[in-house]
């Protein structure tokens, strides 16, 4: 009974660490290791811009017995919405970056009222050692303009609270906190001894050991003029076309989340006193791709005019000015995009593509993105497509988009992301697939609706819409119709004459009769063809048109007669004048009495066809 | 479950880490330089075919057209007017 009980007590114990162990592995559950223990913490919280950015450089001992492989990092859950971008780094030479993983939330018990992160360590931290690392935190809008509404010509002034000490989930030795302020104005700030203020940094500390999670609220109320201006919604189009370019689009919408502008703006005050210093924005700078082509910055009315480039290196630098000055609580949108080639981006091998773009863009240094919609249109026709996301973004469900030429609609992509800061600016891949064959769709439709077009033309020729037939018009047609052909014929047998004059010319150099006979063969078919057709259009027009029809008994008649005296001209060429038998006088004077007649017999037919036309 | 996640995740950073070296950049088949010569000569012959096409209509009666003669005119003119008008739209720059 006894060793049953022994037993049920170890198989239950088995069974206990098999859960625990298989509960690691399924949900990746994180502990807070307590032999963790940060060794000294130097935390810079840098509020100079409208983002607070802060560094934290710890140090991590491990004074437990077993190695530890990731270490985690904790923010209060009411950061959540402000908490923008998490990186780590090893503290060392070269700088490596840690894979920072947000643990998902509840799987550390007793602390759901806490965002965790979790940083894998490249090689896990051995008992008794310690480790340098940096933590960067950005978080957006926790700067509140305090007080909330200014004058146009009044100075900005902001409020910060935080945490004097490090949110840590582990006990921190020793620690100092030193804020960063862009102005020496400082109205006020806690006095948590030890603090000591010089110029524009506040140091708090240092403070001696603190337990894990201490908290003790920092306020500091200061001037800041610099740049408050969210973007409140951002719409990223990039069209791939693979006629060589990429078009990328954004629609942003500019909002001031700095302090509301009380009463009037005086737009002479406002040219009077220009000059920095002042939380209005004027203007800003957008740094575009090095390859950006056919630049155009435009809102709802048309093009803004102020806008400058300059070309850099390795950018190109938009300056821009919206239509108004920014002041606190207004907003504008505008439309920027630009082309650059496809080569810098796209790769491709056979049928495989991969777009290896950037998922967000500069807009303004330390810019707030709010909410940002990417969408990447692809050629019609693609297929397969894969994304591969620099960092956790949500995927839309794909839409079509219709264009030029389009039949069944391009392929779009979206991705949507909230809260994103200048460190988010990296590149995404995608990879698809489209047959290099479909590229000729295009052209082939411009083609084949040209083509419908000229059918129509065809057939619409084709109609007759007319009630009355009108014989004698059409009668008239018909014999116009015969006469074409009748003319056709009878160039054919103009031609025909003249080879024949060519070769009894080359006959009277060369008196080579054997040449001459063969060649004379096959311009005799084609005089006889053409008589032919002329004899059997004349018989169809016998009936239409007796005037026509003698007519063309007489071009015949003649046309005989032509025939003859060439036939005399090619015998006395062959029997006499080749063998020798006729004097040179004599030939002469043959011969102009041939050409007399001839001229005569080619007038009259050329009358007749005169007649004709 | 973990396993397989991780696995999907560690394939997804392999296409592009490694599918992209031993992929050559994009270019395309004709240098857009080329479009402006491509949609002028294209399409000087595409409206030179369209005039005849036209012309031969307007003039021919219905006893002297020949069907195959137009059909032949008007697809080499469509053809030719096809790739003219997609490397003008092109050129202006509209990509499609």
């Amino acid at each position: 009974m006894k060793l049953h009980g022994r037993r049920n007590c170890f198989s239950a114990a088995v069974a206990a660490l098999v859960l625990v162990l298989c509960s690691a592995l399924v949900s990746g559950n994180f502990v807070i290791e307590p032999s963790l223990n940060i060794k000294n913490a130097d935390r810079t919280i840098d509020l100079h811009s409208q983002l607070t950015k802060i560094t934290n450089k710890l140090v991590v001992e491990n004074t437990g017995k077993s190695p530890v492989k990731y270490v985690l990092f904790a923010l209060d859950a009411k950061q959540r919405e402000q908490l923008s971008y998490v990186s780590a780094l090893l503290r060392e030479h070269g700088r490596p970056e840690l894979k920072v993983k947000p643990v998902k939330d509840g799987s550390i018990p007793q602390h759901s009222d806490k965002i965790f992160f979790s940083i894998e360590l490249k090689d896990p931290l051995q008992p008794q050692r310690s480790m340098p690392i940096e933590v960067e935190v950005l978080l957006t809008h926790e700067l509140q303009p305090y007080p909330k509404e200014i004058m146009q010509k009044d100075k900005q002034l902001v409020k910060y609270l935080g945490n004097v000490y490090l949110y840590s989930p582990y006990p921190v030795t020793k620690q100092t906190t030193t804020v960063v302020l862009p102005s020496r104005n400082v109205e006020n700030y806690s006095r948590i001894k030890p603090v000591t203020q010089s110029d524009t940094t506040i140091t708090y500390g240092p403070f001696d050991k603190r337990p894990a999670f201490a908290k003790e609220e920092l306020m500091v109320h200061f001037e800041n003029n610099n740049k408050f201006l969210t973007v409140t919604k951002l719409e990223r189009v990039i069209e791939v076309s693979h006629w060589g370019n990429i078009a990328v689009e954004e629609t942003i919408d500019l909002l001031h989340t700095g302090a509301l502008l009380k009463g009037s703006f005086s737009r002479y005050e406002y040219a009077r006193e220009m000059k920095s210093g002042q939380p209005s924005i004027a203007s800003f700078d957008t740094i575009l791709p090095a390859a950006a082509s056919d630049i155009y910055y435009r809102d709802e009315i048309g093009n803004i005019s102020t806008s400058h480039t300059k070309i850099k290196k390795d950018s190109v630098e938009l300056n821009l000015r919206p239509r108004f000055p920014l002041f606190g609580g207004w907003k504008t949108r505008y439309i920027i995009g630009y082309n650059v080639p496809s080569y810098e981006y796209l790769y491709n091998s056979g049928d495989e593509y991969i777009l290896d773009m950037r998922l967000l863009d500069h807009i303004y240094d330390d810019m707030v993105v709010d909410e940002m919609v990417l969408k990447v249109i692809l050629p019609e026709g693609s297929n397969n497509v894969q994304i591969e996301l620099p960092y956790e973004a949500t995927r839309l469900p794909d839409s079509l988009h219709y264009t030029y030429l389009d039949t069944t609609g391009r392929p779009v992509i979206s991705v949507t992301k909230k809260n994103l800061v200048e460190n988010h600016i990296q590149n995404f891949k995608l990879k698809y697939t489209f047959p290099k064959l479909l590229m000729l769709q295009e052209p082939l439709l411009v083609t084949v609706a040209l083509y419908i077009m000229f059918l129509m033309v065809i057939v619409y020729v084709r109609l007759d819409f007319s009630i009355d037939k009108d014989e004698a018009s059409e009668s008239k047609l018909r014999v116009a119709g015969q006469c074409e052909k009748i003319l056709a014929a009878q160039d054919r047998r103009v031609s025909s004459y003249n080879n024949l004059d060519d070769l009894l010319t080359q006959l009277k150099t060369n008196k080579d009769v054997n040449l001459f006979s063969s060649a004379v063969k096959g311009v005799n078919q084609e005089y006889k063809n053409a008589t032919a057709a002329i004899a059997e259009l004349a018989q169809r027009l016998k009936g239409e048109s007796g005037d026509v029809y003698e007519r063309i008994q007489a071009l015949q008649k003649h046309d005989r007669t032509l025939k003859d005296l060439y036939n005399q001209q090619q015998s006395m060429y062959v029997d006499k004048l080749v063998p020798g038998k006729m004097g040179r006088q004599q030939f002469i004077d043959a011969e102009s009495i041939l050409s007399k007649k001839k001229e005569d017999c080619v007038e009259k037919i050329n009358n007749i066809v005169k007649s004709l036309q | 479950m973990k396993f397989t996640s991780c696995s999907v995740i560690f394939t997804l950073a392999l296409f592009g880490t490694l599918e992209i070296e031993s992929m050559s950049r994009y270019i395309s088949p004709i240098n857009p330089s080329a479009f402006p010569v491509l949609s002028l000569v294209l399409l000087f012959i595409g409206i030179f075919f369209t005039a005849w096409f036209f012309v031969y209509e307007v003039t021919s009666t219905k006893f002297t057209r020949d069907l195959f003669k137009e059909l032949l005119i008007s697809l080499v003119a469509a053809i030719f007017s096809g790739f003219g008008v997609l490397f003008l739209m092109l050129w202006v720059g509209i990509y499609v």
